[in-house]
């Protein structure tokens, strides 16, 4: 009775299993055929002109090793980038993402991106208009710390906030 | 009757493996042959014996010959130049000395290019006429090279001689890639402020820019018919995979992954589907999928971090893996799943190319983050340093043509 019981479980978690996976492969598919618009992508409006520098400084974002999540220590210095933008009007900003050394150069290309992409996605859920924003990732190749040890990895892990009129 | 037919098939299954096992590592090195050339009667100028050494020199990097003491070859190189005036012009053949079979017996010139070019045309020929291998002797390789807060592409024959910087905008440029037909290069350059991607055509000495959407544009690789570009773009809010039709610049997007994001494309010899690394998984991996859309597949599964792959002239993929705290070169098999890691000596290998021969690697190597650039042999040759480049030098990208 029991082990009928539980080859009953067993199979019903891989029929899920073979369902589930099907279920994803399918969508992956129908998302990579047409030109449909998947609801959460959040395109990049062109680049704008950037004119003047605005001297003007706010401290970096830090990340994680090989993370592009914005951490809560970090939460706070994105929205005084947001209240600033709200309180000038005239203001762009272009958010510059880098790495640490480790890894390949192109790799880290896309990994500093999608830094500055996070950045991007907290700053218009904070109210910034995306043709204010735009991003560029430096990947490893503009090191703020050249050092070869944590402390140093530390602080390249980061975005920059680059404003402009 | 059913014990012979079982039988047969254990030995029909033992012979497809020991084939693959063909490419074995030997802790010796690869077996090579003893190539006498003193039989090629040359003059004694400049022209002439620059001529021999290159092609002696192009013999000893091919990974298939030594050059033994006058008599003493398995094989022996036998012609001679012509004594007309004129540009240097030269007859050169190869013979088997224990039976005088012939391998090849060609007579070539000077077209206008020099001497070394012409040696490494007959250096191919050879390895052709006595393995059947494409040699690389005549193809080149680009490079980043770094000066100060400038990185640039430089691009130099295969054997490190005519060193050309290609890119002098003072800026950073990064991962460059040859076309099939060995005439260009396409690169990312932050000459416009931003990264995007560059066509750099070498004869012409012309370039354009081919993808400058918003965001990211980089890691653009050509297909190998020449009408494709693949390359990772943000402009839809992430960094994605997508392929660029070089004739009209449209971009069709191939991969759809929100929190995850992709790098460094790389073209299968076929052009028909394309290695690439995304971090779906929760670290970068190397995945392929159809060039022509569709779902991508992951193929690594071990090591911290599997990037910068490059898919070789006979469907074996080389990548930079993150294991034991280093990065090593390895060569995945994607049909068998087999995989062949190369020299681990606790420096940090990565972006491997292959050479056309598909049986060299040119890859940068770095002790303590400064990276050189080193030839690495998948049948079991010591690294070796590439050309005499002083400073640091990353990315390389080895030519087909």
């Amino acid at each position: 009775m029991k082990s009928a019981v539980r080859y009953g479980v067993v199979m019903a978690a891989v029929l899920c299993m073979v369902m589930g996976s099907g279920c994803r492969t399918a969508r992956q598919k129908a998302g990579t055929e047409g030109d449909e618009v998947i609801i959460t992508d959040k395109p990049m409006s062109s680049r704008f002109e950037t004119g003047q520098r605005v001297n003007v400084s706010f401290e970096n974002i830090l990340f994680d090793y090989d993370s592009f999540k914005i951490k809560q220590s970090e939460v706070g210095k994105v929205d005084a980038v947001a209240t600033y933008m709200s309180q000038n009007g005239d203001v762009v900003c272009v958010l510059e993402g880098h790495c640490d050394e480790r890894g390949s150069n192109e790799y880290n290309m896309s990994l500093g991106e999608q830094r500055g992409q996070s950045v991007r996605q907290q700053l218009i859920g904070l109210g910034v208009s995306n043709d204010r924003l735009q991003t560029r990732s430096f990947g490893e190749e503009r090191p703020v710390d050249p050092g070869h040890d944590e402390s140093a990895w530390r602080q390249n892990r980061r975005v920059e906030f680059a404003v402009f009129k | 009757m059913t014990v012979r037919f079982l039988v047969l098939l254990v030995l029909v299954a033992c012979s497809a493996s020991v084939r693959a096992a063909d490419i074995v590592i030997t802790k010796g090195g690869a077996a090579k042959s003893s190539l006498d050339t003193a039989g090629l009667m040359l003059q004694s100028d400049g022209e002439a014996q620059t001529f021999k050494r290159t092609l002696e020199n192009d013999l000893v990097r091919s990974g298939w010959f030594t050059i033994s003491g006058p008599g003493q070859g398995m094989l022996a190189l036998f012609g001679a130049q012509d004594a007309g005036g004129g540009r240097f012009a030269v007859r050169c053949g190869v013979r088997n000395t224990a039976n005088g079979k012939q391998f090849m017996d060609e007579k070539y010139r000077d077209d206008g290019d020099g001497v070394r070019r012409l040696a490494h045309r007959v250096a191919d020929d050879i390895v052709f006429a006595v393995r059947g291998v494409k040699g690389f002797a005549g193809t080149r390789i680009t490079m980043v090279g770094v000066k100060g807060a400038s990185k640039d592409i430089y691009v130099c024959d295969a054997d490190g001689d005519g060193l050309m910087r290609i890119t002098k905008d003072g800026v950073v440029c990064i991962a460059p890639h040859w076309s099939q037909d060995g005439k260009s290069v396409v690169y990312t350059s932050f000459k416009s402020g931003y990264p995007d991607v560059y066509l750099s055509d070498l004869s012409a000495m012309k370039r354009r820019r081919i993808s400058g959407f918003a965001g990211l544009n980089s890691g653009a690789s050509m297909s190998p018919d020449g009408r494709w570009i693949a390359l990772t773009l943000s402009k839809d809010g992430n960094p994605e995979l997508y392929k660029l039709a070089i004739a009209d610049g449209k971009p069709v997007r191939l991969t759809r992954t929100r929190y995850a994001s992709e790098a460094s494309p790389s073209w299968s010899p076929d052009g028909s589907r394309i290695v690439f690394v995304s971090d779906q998984g929760g670290s970068p991996q190397l995945y392929t999928i159809p060039a022509s859309g569709g779902a991508p597949q992951r193929l690594t599964f071990k090591g911290g971090q599997n990037v910068s792959p490059d898919w070789g002239p006979d469907g074996r993929i080389a990548c930079s893996r993150l294991w034991g705290g280093h990065y090593q070169i390895v060569v995945i098999e994607p049909g068998t799943g087999l995989e062949l890691p190369l020299v681990s000596d606790g420096a940090d290998y990565e972006d491997p190319s292959w050479a056309r021969d598909g049986r060299h690697i040119v890859c940068s190597r770095a002790v303590n983050y400064r990276p050189e650039l080193y030839i690495l042999d998948t049948l079991g040759d010591p690294p070796i340093r590439f050309g005499a480049l002083e400073g640091e030098w990353r990315s390389p990208d080895w030519s087909s043509e």
